[in-house]
């Protein structure tokens, strides 16, 4: 029986959000709070594992009280439990102090064979979480994950196919494995009513840095996190590209040229 | 039998003395995307000129020179339409209104927005959200303009639960045909005032006059809502169930209807599988996508319990949630984008907007497949269950054009007069234009169709507004 755990992460919905152009950080106000969109595809991935292979899928996320809607979501889409990993002290942590955090408290709660994590959330997109709790877990990692092929019980291995920058390759691994999957085959399902009710019912299971044994707080939040962020600023948008179409491929190659040969 | 001028040189200079250069095109000028609408089946006429009007002083002074000239005006918004409506098919100019797209106020306390004829229905629909309200006419064509939604008296999704387009018009500024400006309506919600000129302006497909000004009635935005889908065996499942969960006392804000294979379009399409096609092991032959909208999550719980046992008992696979934002833009991204991935996968295209009793649905659909299949063209369809408003789209890759438009004519004929036993309407909200005047006339009898003349002719006597279209013949 399997032991998942999938990682996720509460984040503003960035197509709406705006930024202050004078002050060049975001404006979250009345911005609605979404289950980062790469973490559903994690979390479909350790559903779809767990319906084959049998086993449990928890969630576990660190974030404000208002998180707990992003693990209902969760519970909705096929996690059995859920944890809230909230406290004052855990605020303003990179990337390094929320891995510290939501590894440390997972293993209060056993030993997982297989982790699946978000790519990068849609706000800080780092990317970095994945590969810091592999490490943090001792786990072998496998990103990019197209498609996992097959698992091994025995050998306490899996077979997954990976997507590349040039192609594709097949790769095995052992557990405990961390695994960051691609939307192809992991897109989210739908919940039914009985699920979706049954999520909006559950039980949470709650840290706060004082419930967590051992933590060492100068590793989570401010004190936990070297990260500096001296100044943010919206992306410098380059000028809008120019459509050719003189009718004719001929034609709308010599305009080409002449335009090129303006420039050079 | 009208007898209409060409615009001669002299009078194209008076049309851009009114609007400017910048605003005019004539001759070789006039782009070609004016020459006809969404459904080009129905051929392309190109104007003579085009006006792209700002203000409705220039709309009065272009229509009080072109009557003075007897030219045909045909007004033309986003040009999203599917019956020809907005395409010149006697010549002369077309007025365009897109450029008249302000908001131009809010009253809060009267719950009403003014605004010009040329605004897109998306971004009334967003701005008036953002001011904590709700436009609650929802027609699949978002980039369709108000003035052209109010012209069609354009329906939409939401129409089960809230009306139509009709619904919300309190008072308009139009121009006649004389290039005089009249004022109806006021902005009030109810009247006992004499014959209604708004409301025989709703819906006249800028046959009588040209809008240039709305006032249109908003309500509070709907605290909560959630969309449900529920997956059946085949299509007339589906509908079966329709009746059922409109008696369950849900208020539902839609119910729509779609067939797996435009489902299935669309996910190609878009990229993005939404609906599922697999539900407890069943393949899912057809949807229906239910809207339900209330006051807090415990009021939507009990209204979606009520829901799941209604469809359950009509044979529902399973009810599904679709309760976070993402998956609701997802899955009506998905439900908007059907005609759009029609128009991308076909050749040859023409449609059918009729309504039928709920009841009558599942029939008039089989009836139409069966007499689709007779003809070789094949037949794509999704609508408005809640409504009986079905949009049929009638489509060909093979056929030749005018073998299609032979067979297609013949389809019609019998989908039509399917359509008048069950005693429906022609259209629910695309409205007659040029293309379904004849089906019209067979739909409300010669008597009705006459009158309907009669009264085109007190508003426009010289027959140059928009001329040949709904009950206007030459």
């Amino acid at each position: 029986m399997l032991n998942i755990l999938v990682c996720v992460k509460q984040v503003p919905d960035v197509n709406l959000v705006k930024i202050d152009p004078e002050t060049g950080s975001l404006i979250r106000a009345g911005v609605p709070a979404i289950l980062n969109p790469h973490d559903e595809n994690a979390l479909e991935a350790a559903v779809q594992m767990k319906e084959r292979y049998g086993g449990s899928v928890t969630c576990i996320t660190m974030g404000p009280d208002q998180a707990a809607e992003a693990l209902r979501e969760c519970l909705a889409a096929g996690a059995d439990r859920a944890v809230l990993l909230s406290d004052r002290a855990f605020a303003n942590a990179d990337t390094l102090a929320t891995s510290y955090v939501i590894a440390t408290a997972a293993k209060l709660l056993g030993s997982f064979d297989l982790i699946f994590c978000g790519k990068e959330s849609l706000d800080g997109a780092t990317g970095q979480m994945a590969s810091q709790l592999a490490e943090r877990f001792d786990a072998s990692q496998l990103s990019c994950v197209l498609e996992i092929l097959s698992l091994d019980e025995k050998s306490r291995t899996l077979t997954a196919k990976r997507e590349l920058e040039n192609g594709m390759e097949t790769a095995c691994a052992a557990w405990p494995c961390l695994m960051t999957v691609e939307k192809t085959n992991y897109r989210a399902r739908i919940p039914n009513l009985k699920s979706w009710k049954a999520s909006r019912k559950a039980e949470l299971l709650s840290f706060n840095s004082r419930s967590i044994p051992g933590l060492d707080p100068e590793q989570i939040g401010d004190p936990g996190s070297p990260t500096k962020v001296p100044r943010t600023y919206p992306p410098v948008v380059g000028e809008r590209g120019q459509m050719l179409d003189e009718g004719s491929v001929d034609r709308t190659v010599d305009k080409l040229l002449g335009l090129l040969a303006d420039v050079l | 039998m009208a007898s209409y001028n060409k615009l001669t040189p002299e009078l194209a200079r008076q049309l851009e003395g009114i609007v400017g250069a910048s605003r005019f095109q004539y001759g070789e000028a006039v782009k070609e995307e004016y020459g006809h609408d969404e459904m080009p089946i129905y051929g392309k006429y190109l104007p003579e000129a085009v006006c792209l009007a700002e203000s409705t002083e220039e709309v009065s002074a272009i229509m009080r020179l072109c009557s003075e000239h007897c030219v045909p005006v045909t007004v033309r918004g986003a040009g999203t339409g599917l019956v020809g409506g907005c395409v010149p098919v006697h010549g002369g100019i077309v007025l365009s209104t897109a450029r008249m797209n302000k908001i131009l106020s809010y009253d809060m306390k009267n719950l009403v927005v003014h605004t010009q004829p040329g605004v897109l229905l998306c971004d009334l629909a967003a701005d008036a959200l953002a001011h904590g309200l709700m436009y609650p006419p929802d027609p699949g064509e978002k980039t369709a303009t108000v003035g052209g939604n109010v012209s069609t008296n354009a329906g939409g999704m939401r129409a089960v639960k809230y009306g139509v387009t009709r619904d919300y018009v309190l008072a308009m500024t139009v121009v006649l045909p004389s290039g005089e400006v009249l004022k109806l309506g006021k902005t009030v919600c109810k009247t006992s005032s004499g014959y209604s000129l708004l409301h025989l302006m709703i819906g006249s497909e800028g046959t009588l006059g040209i809008i240039t000004e709305l006032t249109l009635k908003l309500i509070p935005k709907p605290i909560r809502d959630v969309s449900l889908i529920l997956p059946f065996e085949d299509i007339a499942t589906a509908i079966a169930s329709v009746p059922s969960i409109k008696l369950a006392n849900l208020d539902p804000q839609s119910i729509e209807f779609m067939e797996r294979d435009i489902v299935d379009s669309s996910a190609a399409f878009t990229g993005n599988p939404v609906f599922p096609t697999v539900v407890n092991g069943r393949a899912a032959g057809a949807y229906i996508l239910v809207t339900l909208v209330g006051d807090s999550e415990e009021e939507l719980t009990l209204k979606m319990d009520r829901l799941g046992e209604v469809a359950a008992e009509a044979g529902a696979f399973d009810t599904l949630v679709v309760w976070t934002d993402n998956l609701k833009k997802d899955v009506w991204a998905a439900r908007s984008a059907f005609l759009t991935v029609i128009e991308a996968e076909t050749k040859l295209l023409d449609e059918m907007d009729v309504v039928v009793p709920v009841d009558k649905i599942a029939d008039f659909l089989v009836y139409t497949h069966e007499e689709a299949d007779k003809q070789g063209v094949y037949v794509r369809s999704f609508g408005h269950a809640g409504d009986g408003n079905l949009h049929i789209y009638c489509c060909s890759n093979e056929l030749e054009e005018d073998e299609f438009k032979r067979r297609v004519k013949l389809l019609m004929d019998a989908c039509y007069a399917k359509c008048a036993a069950f005693e429906g309407q022609v259209s629910g909200e695309h409205s007659i234009g040029h293309a379904k005047k004849e089906y019209l006339r067979q739909s409300v009898g010669d008597t009705a169709y006459g009158i309907m003349g009669a009264i085109k002719q007190v508003f426009d006597p010289q027959g140059i507004l928009n001329p040949g279209k709904v009950c206007h013949d030459l």
